[in-house]
């Protein structure tokens, strides 16, 4: 008989401490699940370095600076037909200030002024970068299409 | 051509030769551990006043964006005393970053240590 039931999208989950000592092996584990999922280094890479500054900017800004509040991280790749190509879609919860960090005022970017790289990353390197505000903290959605 | 001292496992080698300071980092550099990158940085590797530091990259495989602050942190404060900063050796996803921040061209990047040494 056929297996016709739609397959489960395969999944991640991680829960770790808002301790900065705690984002490599979070952003080691985002990378190997978008390689084990033939996303290729290019694109684990990318994903990982966003994680990273997403991560990064939870921990300043949300839990300023606190290293003991939780952080939610899934991962999940998105099956698709062709022509569609198959999506990973990674989402950030905390539990944090609330705080949007694309919806605060920012002067135009000047590399030699330190701030606002991680932004630009998420931007230039992700295809959907959505910040849901939370009732009590913060969801970040990043996706990247596989090429 | 005196060691220099940093005191952290991320800048392993560090001498002086004139008025350049060169120093090698190695490992991957995050929000956990760019703090002391900037203490080795800006307290012993400027401390000398040089015209030219040259950061030999070679074994950082990774930066994120607290890094580069540290990076161009560095920067200014040597641009003060009209000084240059190379940076050798990228590795690519640490290339990829700089160019991101468009900061490939305001840093002087440098193939390996000798090319720095002679521009």
């Amino acid at each position: 008989m056929p297996n016709t039931a739609t397959p489960k999208p395969a999944s991640l989950e991680l829960k770790i401490d808002s301790d900065a000592a705690n984002i490599a092996a979070a952003r080691h584990a985002l990378e190997a699940f978008a390689n084990n999922h033939g996303f290729g280094d290019p694109i684990a890479a990318e994903l990982g370095l966003c994680a990273n500054e997403a991560l990064a900017n939870v921990i300043r800004h949300a839990y300023l600076g606190a290293s003991d509040r939780p952080i939610l991280i899934r991962a999940e790749i998105l099956p698709a037909l062709p022509p569609a190509t198959p999506e990973l879609r990674v989402t950030i919860r905390d539990w944090g200030t609330g705080i949007n960090p694309a919806a605060q005022p920012r002067k135009p970017y000047d590399p030699l002024t330190p701030g606002g790289v991680g932004l630009i990353c998420l931007q230039k390197l992700m295809d959907d970068v959505i910040y849901t505000p939370q009732p009590d903290g913060m969801l970040l959605t990043i996706t990247k299409r596989k090429c | 051509m005196p060691d220099l001292n940093t005191g952290t496992d991320l800048v392993p080698a560090a001498r002086q030769e004139g008025d350049t300071v060169v120093a090698s980092v190695r490992g991957e550099i995050d929000l956990h551990n760019s703090p002391e990158l900037r203490t080795a940085v800006l307290d012993v590797l400027l401390k000398p006043n040089p015209r030219k530091l040259v950061l030999n990259l070679s074994q950082v495989p990774y930066m994120d964006s607290s890094a580069i602050a540290v990076l161009v942190e560095a920067l200014q404060k040597v641009r003060r005393t009209g000084g240059r900063i190379f940076l050798t050796d990228l590795q690519p996803r640490v290339k990829g970053l700089l160019e991101i921040a468009r900061l490939d061209s305001i840093f002087t990047l440098a193939k390996d240590e000798k090319e720095a040494m002679t521009k």
